[in-house]
């Protein structure tokens, strides 16, 4: 990635997108593309189910190293 | 013997150079106290604002920096116009202003300001949307909602500038100390609204939306009998829990609004008959440093940021009606506000919905009707 680009994103974190399927109740996760909201209905395939009713029901960053201070 | 070695001619040598250091250690003594008051402010001054100076290229980079999304923003939302025309309009958005309503005679200035705020938002929003005509409507308001981001930052940029300026001017070395002490904090606020750019960019929900996702969820597990936009970007659905009836108050989401509680919930208890139980505002509060993000704390009052006109309509209501008012705030810092929704935060709502639901079932009698408002920016919240 060049050195702007790099720069330009630095500190910020992409949110990941939260998908739950309305048929087996699986949730999975994906990159957020532009279009996502909370509450969307998106016909993308489960893959536990196949099934291609899917709800997306949260959109935020992960936390891995979480401290209280 | 004190001859004799005075006579030495090795003596007479090492008492010359300590003649001489003892006469450079006195040069410069007197010199330090002569000089010292003439130039010493001078050069700590010329310290102060090499260092301002410094910070105040990385705020301009930050200022650059987003104005360059915005106008990435405009082009990928159908934004035609030649480079220099957007240049030139999206600095006309970057520099408006809203003037304050006189306040010698403060009777009547909250609708006065509420005046003044209505024209210049729907002036506001009217400018980008000829920025981008073909964009959908929750597209302006995210990009309206990104314009704004670039017009703070562009503000903070001017404003150190100007004080870095006066500063070095008059060599006022207690306004250039001033200003120097409270660079990082201005510097974190500004990282904070770079950060913001992405998130109104891409549509993603923000940390201020906690209240709306609150509202949201409520929504979701109970049922809804009906749902209307009652005021601009504002939304009331009628929904059943537990035997009572909850007015959901929240913005009109996808896109980014904030919407206009206030008049929602004038219009909710001025439509209906019936006798309002308790009035309930979710928010996101500003917490200190060492509190954990996320913490959900309950108390009373209206929890509504911004300029006060929706808090003065709410409490206004509220007292005339003797309604109760209650409300439960999560916590979060600025930079954890305005950037992405982070994951402490998501799970703090549900904790949140708890809260809501038992205040619900403590203080409204069954039958009774509760007012829920969801405060916040909507954006990546949809109904």
């Amino acid at each position: 990635m060049p050195t702007a680009q790099r720069e330009q994103l630095k500190g910020y974190v992409p949110p990941m997108t939260y998908l739950k399927c309305e048929n087996c109740g699986t949730v999975n996760s994906r990159p957020h593309v532009d279009g996502d909201y909370i509450f969307k209905s998106v016909e993308e395939k489960c893959p536990k189910c196949g099934a291609t009713n899917m709800t997306i029901i949260s959109i935020h960053v992960e936390e891995k190293n979480k401290r209280a201070k | 013997m004190h001859i004799f070695e005075a006579l030495n001619p090795v003596n007479a040598v090492s008492d010359q150079i300590s003649v001489l250091l003892q006469l450079l250690w006195f040069v410069f003594f007197i010199s330090f106290f002569f000089l010292y008051p003439m130039f010493g402010q001078r050069a700590q001054m010329a310290f102060l604002l090499r260092d301002i100076e410094k910070k105040l290229n990385r705020l301009k980079l930050i200022s650059d920096e987003v104005k360059q999304r915005t106008i990435q923003g405009i082009r990928q939302n159908g934004g035609t116009d030649q480079e220099d025309v957007l240049s030139q309009k999206l600095e006309g958005l970057l520099e408006y202003f809203y003037i304050q309503p006189e306040s010698m005679d403060p009777v009547g200035i909250v609708y006065k300001l509420e005046h003044i705020l209505n024209i210049g938002e729907n002036r506001f929003e009217e400018q980008v949307a000829s920025l981008v005509p073909s964009a959908p409507t929750h597209k302006v308001k995210s990009l309206t909602n990104l314009v704004e981001v670039a017009r703070a930052v562009n503000f903070i940029y001017r404003v150190v500038r100007h004080y870095y300026l006066v500063g070095k001017k008059t060599a006022n070395y207690v306004l250039a100390l001033q200003l120097q002490m409270q660079l990082p904090q201005i510097i974190e606020i500004a990282e904070a609204y770079r950060n913001a750019s992405f998130a109104f960019l891409n549509g993603q929900p923000i940390g201020d939306g906690v209240g709306v996702l609150v509202a949201a969820k409520f929504a979701r597990e109970s049922k809804i009998i009906s749902t209307s936009e009652v005021v601009k970007d504002t939304s009331v659905s009628l929904a059943e829990f537990e035997g009572r009836k909850v007015y959901i108050v929240r913005a009109t989401g996808p896109g980014g609004t904030v919407g206009k509680p206030g008049d929602a919930v004038l219009k909710v208890i001025n439509d209906s008959n019936e006798k309002i139980d308790l009035i309930i505002t979710v928010d996101a509060a500003l917490k200190l440093e060492g509190e954990e993000t996320g913490k959900v704390i309950e108390g009373v009052g209206v929890a509504i940021g911004g300029p006060g006109v929706d808090k003065f309509k709410i409490e206004t209501i509220a007292r005339e009606k003797n309604i109760p008012l209650y409300a439960i705030v999560i916590y979060q810092s600025i930079t954890e506000a305005i950037t992405p929704l982070k994951e402490s935060i998501v799970k703090s709502a549900e904790t949140a919905l708890m809260r809501v639901k038992q205040l619900i079932k403590e203080k409204a009698p069954e039958s009774g009707v509760v007012i829920l408002t969801g405060i916040g920016n909507t954006i990546g919240i949809g109904m």
